[in-house]
């Protein structure tokens, strides 16, 4: 009997352990850290929101930085700002991510890229039937064509790097890239898209020393955020309220921080977590305790996902019985 | 003894059982069944590959088709060829899916629209070192903003039909929209944009009784992968080995079925049934059964992708290694 009872606790305690050190062996590709200390951070969309907070705490940290955007003026308060808090000063350039000719020449002035953090973006909640072409087709081309412009001007200077120390490219999605919600169409698909693209190139760099991470911040307390909330459709709000607001700079030291540890998915938060956890998919997992969590979690979150689904699709359903 | 077993047996059996009935009672959207016989299916990318072979088994399953393409010459050879095999005249339309107006006035100019199917697409693989952004910039805009001008247009039309029978939005993926893979950033970014289309849209029609889904097929025996192949990099063709190749008809089979059943995911092999359990992620889920498919088997199936990722990582080493 206590033979049977020992043998069977030995199982219990033994299998995960089993397990882990399997998933130590075939998680690829393996861990990396990526230092940013000293090294060359250049950060788009990086005069407003998001992106001037990464700045201000990369600067912070030690890194030379450099930020990208359309509005010169704007570049210059912003490096003032960072200035008057940080007493370093950033790098600036102005250009529009969607004129590759632009992205290429300031890609290239600004000299070795070690970090590059494809923040810009662009986004406007509004229902399909009810929005515009253009601004669909602005989302797109910013949030997504706009990304491979970056990487594209990027890669060759990063590829043939004299310092072969691991360098990293990171996209700001959204947890609208980890699901479609009402009102997103456009948005989603622009952020779902740099999935795809991150995912493939992942696999195109990693030879090189290169890594790449996709963030997923919730939403943030910026002047988009603002903008965003003045027009947005009541259910959008009501489906999405469910993942609460972020500070700016609580995401920059989220980001920064799964980019040094090479992290292929940053969520910013603990909804964005297990987000993160449900939609796993097929993307590459650098950390075998994750994976373990990953394994574990994925049933349950399922059922949780399953149910947040029935919680939208009743809100809809209500919201449109009350309009009648 | 008896007892103890009676008990083990019954705890066996209820949690899954209870499980199946919660499921039943949670999923969202209710599940549908949308009849294409006598109906109006409208395809896009119609005249050649998948899109053709579709157009042929609509028709020969009684409905009424429409195929829309750029080449007028195209679009009369099958519209011959489908006459010739099936008895069953189809109303062609040439415009070009990135033009919106030319696509509105092509859905005008059509009957209503039960069933529309966003089939174009172009995909040619390339690492994003080698891909022109020019041919980046086709692949996003004729799969992901050519669609979006595809609904933009035909909803209205759906949302105010007088026929109120359920009707649906089909969007032609590729496994490429479930896996970023090696050579193919621009294809992944454009076909993971229709899944962010698709959750989104799901929500925002569901109230017109307008069910959404996406396909994933593998590669499939069309003459454009015969000429994309040609071109593939040895990478991607190392690691695309491990998916095997569909006959057309196969995919058109599963993907008339999935549409018919309201089905969010429509997979069209064994492979593409896991795909679609790994990324399930929050997308919705319309059968009960499906749904306790993808909770019990998620954590293996995650095990499976993490070995996968290990083998596609492994080429990739193996491959470079040798180039030195």
């Amino acid at each position: 009997m206590a033979d049977s009872d020992l043998s069977f606790l030995a199982l219990c305690a033994l299998l995960p352990i089993f397990f882990l050190i399997f998933l130590k062996l075939i998680v690829r590709p393996r861990p990396v850290k990526v230092p940013i200390k000293s090294r060359h951070v250049f950060i788009t969309g990086g005069s407003s929101g998001i992106g001037l907070a990464i700045a201000r705490q990369a600067a912070t940290e030690g890194a030379r930085v450099t930020i990208l955007a359309r509005s010169l003026d704007k570049l210059e308060e912003a490096k003032t700002s960072i200035r008057l808090s940080t007493g370093i000063d950033v790098a600036i350039v102005s250009a529009d991510v969607c004129d590759f000719e632009a992205v290429k020449a300031a890609v290239e002035s600004a000299g070795p890229i070690d970090v590059l953090i494809c923040n810009q973006g662009v986004f406007v909640a509004y229902e399909l039937e009810n929005q515009d072409m253009k601004e669909i087709k602005g989302m797109i081309d910013v949030n997504l064509i706009g990304t491979f412009n970056l990487v594209k001007a990027a890669l060759p200077g990063m590829k043939n790097r004299s310092d072969r120390k691991p360098v990293s490219i990171a996209f700001m999605s959204s947890q609208a890239g980890q699901v479609g919600i009402y009102g997103y169409t456009a948005y989603s698909a622009s952020k779902f898209g740099l999935r795809g693209l991150a995912e493939a190139l992942q696999q195109e760099v990693i030879a090189d020393n290169i890594h790449v991470s996709l963030i997923f911040p919730p939403d943030t307390d910026t002047p988009g955020f603002a903008e965003e909330n003045k027009k947005k459709p009541q259910l959008t709000s009501i489906i999405a309220g469910s993942s609460g607001v972020m500070q700016s700079d609580e995401v920059a030291k989220k980001a920064l921080n799964g980019i040094k540890s090479g992290s292929f998915f940053i969520p910013c938060n603990f909804e964005g977590f297990l987000l993160s956890l449900a939609t796993a998919g097929l993307s590459p997992q650098r950390s075998y305790l994750m994976a373990f969590v990953e394994v574990i979690s994925a049933g349950i979150l399922r059922i949780a996902g399953l149910c947040f689904q029935w919680t939208w699709y009743g809100s809809i359903e209500k919201w449109h019985a009350q309009e009648k | 003894m008896a007892a103890a077993s009676l008990s083990f047996i019954a705890l066996c059996i209820l949690p899954p059982i209870f499980l199946l009935i919660f499921l039943k009672l949670i999923i969202r959207p209710r599940p549908v069944r949308i009849p294409i016989t006598s109906r109006h299916v409208f395809i896009t990318g119609g005249s050649r590959g998948i899109g053709f072979a579709l157009a042929r088994q609509a028709a020969a399953e009684g409905a009424r088709v429409t195929i829309l393409a750029r080449n007028l010459e195209q679009l009369q050879e099958a519209k011959t060829s489908i006459r010739l095999s099936t008895g069953v005249d189809v109303a062609i339309v040439s415009a070009d899916v990135r033009d919106f107006d030319a696509v509105k006035h092509a859905v005008e100019s059509a009957d209503p629209i039960d069933v529309l199917i966003c089939n174009q697409g172009v995909f040619s693989s390339g690492e994003l070192v080698n891909l022109e952004i020019k041919e980046v910039k086709r692949m996003i805009d004729v799969n992901l903003i050519g669609s979006f001008n595809l609904v933009k247009a035909a909803l209205p039309g759906m949302k105010n039909r007088s026929d109120r029978r359920p009707v649906s939005i089909a969007f032609m993926s590729s496994q490429a929209g479930q896996v970023g893979v090696y050579g193919y950033t621009a294809y992944a970014a454009s076909k993971f944009g229709l899944r962010g289309l698709a959750e989104a849209l799901q929500q925002e029609v569901i109230a017109d009784d307008i069910h959404v889904s996406l396909i994933f097929p593998p590669d499939t025996d069309t003459p454009s992968l015969t000429e994309e192949k040609e071109r593939r990099p040895p990478l991607t063709s190392i690691i695309a080995a491990s998916s095997s190749i569909m006959r057309v008809d196969e995919v058109v089979k599963k993907t008339l079925n999935g549409i018919k059943s309201g089905s969010f995911s429509v997979s069209c092999n064994f492979k593409g049934f896991l795909g679609s359990i790994a990324t399930a992620g929050l997308s919705p889920q319309r059968s009960y059964l499906m749904a306790f498919v993808e909770i019990i088997s998620s954590g293996v199936v995650r095990i499976v992708v993490l070995c996968h990722l290990w083998s596609f990582y492994g080429s990739i080493e193996k491959w470079h290694a040798q180039e030195k």
